[in-house]
């Protein structure tokens, strides 16, 4: 919460500072926020070099609407609110390789011994289905993970209410449920294979 | 006993909720603010975009606006004029009547399709940000 409201009061100075024509004070505004920009840009593509640089678009299209943000929100919603609008745009303009829902593969059952290996290439493919969603259930779901299941934050961002938003979410979540119906048990099995193998390492 | 449907799907919107929201997390390459500055340096040394010029532009605004404020009140009033001088029982307009009726039913059209368009631009500008 303190590291928040410091990081909130510092935004604050750094805006003020550039539309005084202080161009340097942007400085600070891009080493704060290019963690999240860059995580939720990936979050989008799951393209590393296209997240960054979707990541300096929005950067960049911040710097020209700075004077925009009526500081009735926190920077950070305005920013994430326009860096979403950048993604989709730009998403729309060229887009990633989408695949269909149905073509994402549905993982196999984990062997014991590989179960690290699975898992984590499992997670990916679930991951990847989230791409393969239709785009008005794909932006809810990357955005409420983003944001760490926060729906309220998440609806701010895609200036929604949080009734459309929790409604999209079910939605995506039943169309991933279809894809990866045997998600639940694989995921027990993976914890009990992962918990397993903890015991035998310990031994 | 086997679990119920809605058991499975708060169990399957666990599994989810557990594997997207256990993202890794990304670091941005090292140079990547750098580069974000180095852009944004060039786009502050850019000459800012030129205004549109109101001030010149307002009187011919006005002008224009009055010359066809004018010409649309009289084409109401003449043809107003000519409806009157025909008898009542006449099944159509005569011939130099229509034409300017019709004319003016075209520019009425362009000018709301060209304000349509002004509209509708200006929303998906404000929408991806441009404005």
């Amino acid at each position: 919460m303190i590291e928040t409201l410091k990081s909130g009061a510092e935004d604050l100075a750094d805006v003020e500072r550039v539309l005084a024509g202080d161009v340097r004070a942007f400085e600070g505004i891009v080493c704060r926020w290019q963690g999240p920009l860059v995580n939720m840009a990936w979050r989008y593509c799951r393209d590393r070099g296209r997240a960054e640089e979707l990541a300096q678009e929005a950067f960049i299209r911040a710097w020209r609407g700075l004077a925009q943000w009526r500081r009735e929100s926190s920077f950070s919603t305005w920013l994430f609110a326009l860096a979403a609008n950048v993604f989709r745009s730009e998403l729309k303009r060229f887009p990633t390789v989408d695949l269909p829902l149905e073509t994402a593969p549905e993982p196999s059952r984990p062997a014991l011994q590989h179960h690290a290996l699975e898992a984590k290439s499992r997670h990916e493919q679930v991951r990847r289905a989230v791409l393969a969603l239709p785009l008005r259930y794909r932006e809810p779901v990357i955005l409420f993970y983003f944001h760490e299941m926060d729906l309220s934050a998440a609806a701010r961002t895609m200036r929604l209410p949080e009734g459309t938003l929790k409604a999209r979410l079910s939605r995506a979540r039943a169309l991933l449920r279809t894809r990866f119906p045997h998600l639940d048990e694989d995921y027990a099995g993976m914890e009990f294979s992962s918990q397993q193998a903890g015991k035998e390492a310990a031994r | 006993m086997n679990p119920t449907k809605t058991d499975r799907a708060a169990m399957d919107s666990t599994a989810i909720d557990r594997i997207l929201a256990a993202e890794e997390e990304l670091i941005p390459s090292s140079g990547f603010a750098s580069s974000v500055m180095e852009r944004v340096q060039e786009e502050a040394a850019l000459p800012p975009p030129i205004p549109f010029p109101w001030k010149r532009a307002v009187p011919g605004i006005i002008l224009a606006a009055g010359v066809f404020g004018w010409g649309a009140f009289e084409l109401v009033r003449e043809g107003a004029r000519a409806l009157r001088s025909l008898p009542i029982s006449a099944p159509h307009l005569s011939a130099t009547l229509v034409l300017p009726i019709e004319q003016a039913g075209w520019v009425a059209l362009a000018l709301g399709v060209s304000l349509a368009s002004w509209l509708f631009s200006h929303r998906l500008a404000g929408c991806s940000g441009l404005l």
